[in-house]
């Protein structure tokens, strides 16, 4: 349309003749390219993987040997049908927090609380106060044993523990990067995805090369896709992986 | 145009370009939140609190990308005046809906924290000097405290308060707000997606607001400003009443030659209220009337009817040769000046 011939739009006046079948399409291509849009964006997320809270279970109650480094795992001796004797389980509490100052290092407590489950990664957020964590002193403890699987180079994420079997979904990812550095730092064991299975483990607790918690030097690397060596060792029942930070590359 | 400050002078156009705003965010929001995961095949649903910070963060950038191009579109299709009339209450809006998205994220991802949200959300990711793993959420987080700087200031109050020209440039931080947001969008949420869609738009959007700009800027170039104090317009016979030549005068200023019956008289192209572009209005009950908000100047003296009170400067005109000249010089805001006649042999 010309310049000539395009009414004059005057806000506080009625809309001319000639514009206002032109305002009604434009508004309704408006309302329905958004329309379209939120189905396409909507309906195109991708899938936040197999994890969960396990609340279906009910609250689990198990009994077993801790051991602090580089987070605390429950090596169960007394478990359930969900979680059998000989299993190994990461721990932590309620919200983005760990049970570090709950725990001593071989000492054996029944722990009770809601699963969290993600293929075979399994980990319990404990209840809060002596329904949570409740020493035994009267059961001897186990020896659990630490093994080497000798050293590897992998490809994957570092992730919270937490998030990632299912406290969020999805609960890896760029995207969740701070929120993991904020569960990581309050003491909610990482887990390192692994691109590649290695010994038949797709998950592996992470802590430093002298297996200790990790620091900031490696949660700059939390939610990135790395490249990265270390020592592989199975605790009890489970994997882990202490990670040499010089050798990190962040991979595209 | 208004001799007092109220909050916001309604009128029937707004309230249907507000519920046609409202009906468009609503319909969004509804097919993502409630249509839409049904339609994914995912084995454990996505939780109900990232869907929402989905949708509402994906609302707030469409809904900005829709406001930046409206001003380029209007400048190549007057036809799209309207939709830039009352672009302010989309502005509104689209921080309620940007508001609700850090709401959302700040409630999940930075709750159930020792940390405080806001400390987390300024503290739980620092690595500035990555591409990938970049606090991509700082990028976010300038583009609402511009949105927000934007919407407290969008009162004429402010307008006047800190002139339009302060105003306008203050605005201008849009543009490095869509960046950002458009940044936002690219190093986080874009990095974990595994189909393509959102990318698209967000790519598509993007473009879109640059490629209308860059062609609002090209096609709407005007001539080049001539030397000297008097700057040739245009033929005496080639005014159309009612309506304007705009002449550029150099360093950014241009004025609008008006017609009116058998008159002509310049004023300045700049609207005193948003520097809207005086030169592209009409001649509405003897007034110039700028085609944005409907501001109106009395063609002569430059000065609103009363009892409004805007001022904008008028020029001198003359004829020379069968050509309209003008006096670059602007004369003070509201001077009269008295206009020329047209020939009589000029229809």
């Amino acid at each position: 349309m010309s310049e000539k011939s395009t009414p004059f739009f005057i806000g506080f006046l009625p809309v001319p003749d000639g514009l206002r079948g032109f305002l009604m399409v434009a508004c309704a291509g408006l309302v329905i390219a958004f329309t379209a849009l939120a189905y396409m964006i909507g309906t195109t997320q991708a899938d936040p993987g197999p994890a969960q809270f396990r609340f279906d279970l009910g609250a689990q109650t198990l009994t077993g040997t801790m051991t602090a480094l580089p987070y605390p795992v429950l090596h169960v001796t007394n478990g359930t049908e969900t979680v059998a004797a000989g299993r190994s389980i990461l721990l932590s509490a309620n919200g983005k927090n760990g049970v570090q100052s709950r725990i001593e290092d071989g000492a054996v407590v029944t722990a009770s609380g809601p699963l969290l489950q993600r293929g075979t990664l399994d980990m319990m957020q404990v209840r809060g106060g002596r329904r949570g964590i409740k020493a035994e002193p009267d059961v001897t403890a186990i020896e659990v044993v630490s093994e080497s699987l000798g050293r590897w180079q992998m490809a994957g994420e570092i992730c919270d523990g937490k998030c990632l079997t299912g406290a969020m979904r999805p609960g890896r990812g760029i995207a969740h990067r701070a929120c993991a550095n904020l569960c990581i730092s309050g003491g909610v064991p990482p887990v390192f995805v692994s691109a590649q299975p290695v010994e038949g483990e797709e998950f592996f607790l992470v802590g430093d090369s002298d297996g200790n918690p990790i620091g900031p030097d490696l949660t700059e690397f939390t939610a990135l896709y790395i490249q990265v060596e270390g020592e592989v060792r199975k605790l009890g029942d489970m994997h882990m992986f202490l990670m040499d930070v010089d050798t990190i590359k962040v991979l595209p | 145009m208004s001799v007092k400050y109220i909050p916001v002078q309604w009128n029937p156009n707004k309230w249907v370009y507000d519920a046609v705003l409202i009906v468009m965010m609503v319909i969004y929001l509804w097919v993502f939140l409630m249509l839409a995961p049904d339609r994914l095949d995912h084995e454990r649903v996505i939780n109900p609190q990232i869907n929402a910070m989905r949708a509402f963060g994906s609302c707030a950038f469409l809904m900005l990308t829709v406001i930046l191009c409206l001003g380029p579109l209007a400048r190549l299709d007057r036809r799209f005046l309207p939709l830039v009339y009352n672009r302010r209450h989309f502005g509104v809006l689209t921080l309620i809906v940007a508001l609700s998205h850090l709401a959302f994220v700040l409630d999940w991802y930075y709750a159930f924290s020792p940390t405080a949200p806001l400390e987390g959300l300024l503290s739980a990711n620092t690595s500035f000097t990555r591409t990938l793993g970049f606090p991509f959420e700082m990028l976010g987080l300038f583009a609402l405290v511009v949105l927000f700087v934007m919407a407290v200031t969008s009162h004429d109050f402010w307008l006047k308060f800190l002139t339009p020209r302060i105003w306008k440039r203050l605005h201008f931080l849009i543009y490095p707000a869509y960046a950002a947001v458009v940044g936002h969008v690219a190093l986080g949420a874009l990095q974990d997606q595994t189909n393509m869609v959102f990318a698209a738009v967000t790519l598509v959007s993007a473009c879109l607001v640059g490629g209308l700009h860059l062609a609002a800027v090209i096609l709407d170039k005007p001539a080049p400003a001539a030397s000297g104090d008097w700057v040739s317009v245009a033929a005496v016979e080639s005014f159309e009443d009612g309506r304007a030549k705009i002449v550029e005068l150099g360093d950014g200023e241009r004025a609008a030659v008006f017609r009116m019956g058998r008159d002509l008289a310049a004023i300045s192209n700049a609207c005193a209220h948003q520097n809207g572009p005086l030169g592209e209005g009409r001649i509405i009950d003897g007034c110039v009337t700028c085609p944005w908000h409907g501001f109106q100047y009395r063609l002569f003296d430059g000065r609103s009817p009363e009892p409004f009170t805007e001022k904008v400067p008028t020029y001198g005109l003359r004829m020379h040769n069968g050509m309209v000249e003008l006096n670059r010089v602007a004369n003070p805001p509201g001077t009269p000046t008295d206009p020329i006649s047209l020939p009589e042999d000029v229809a």
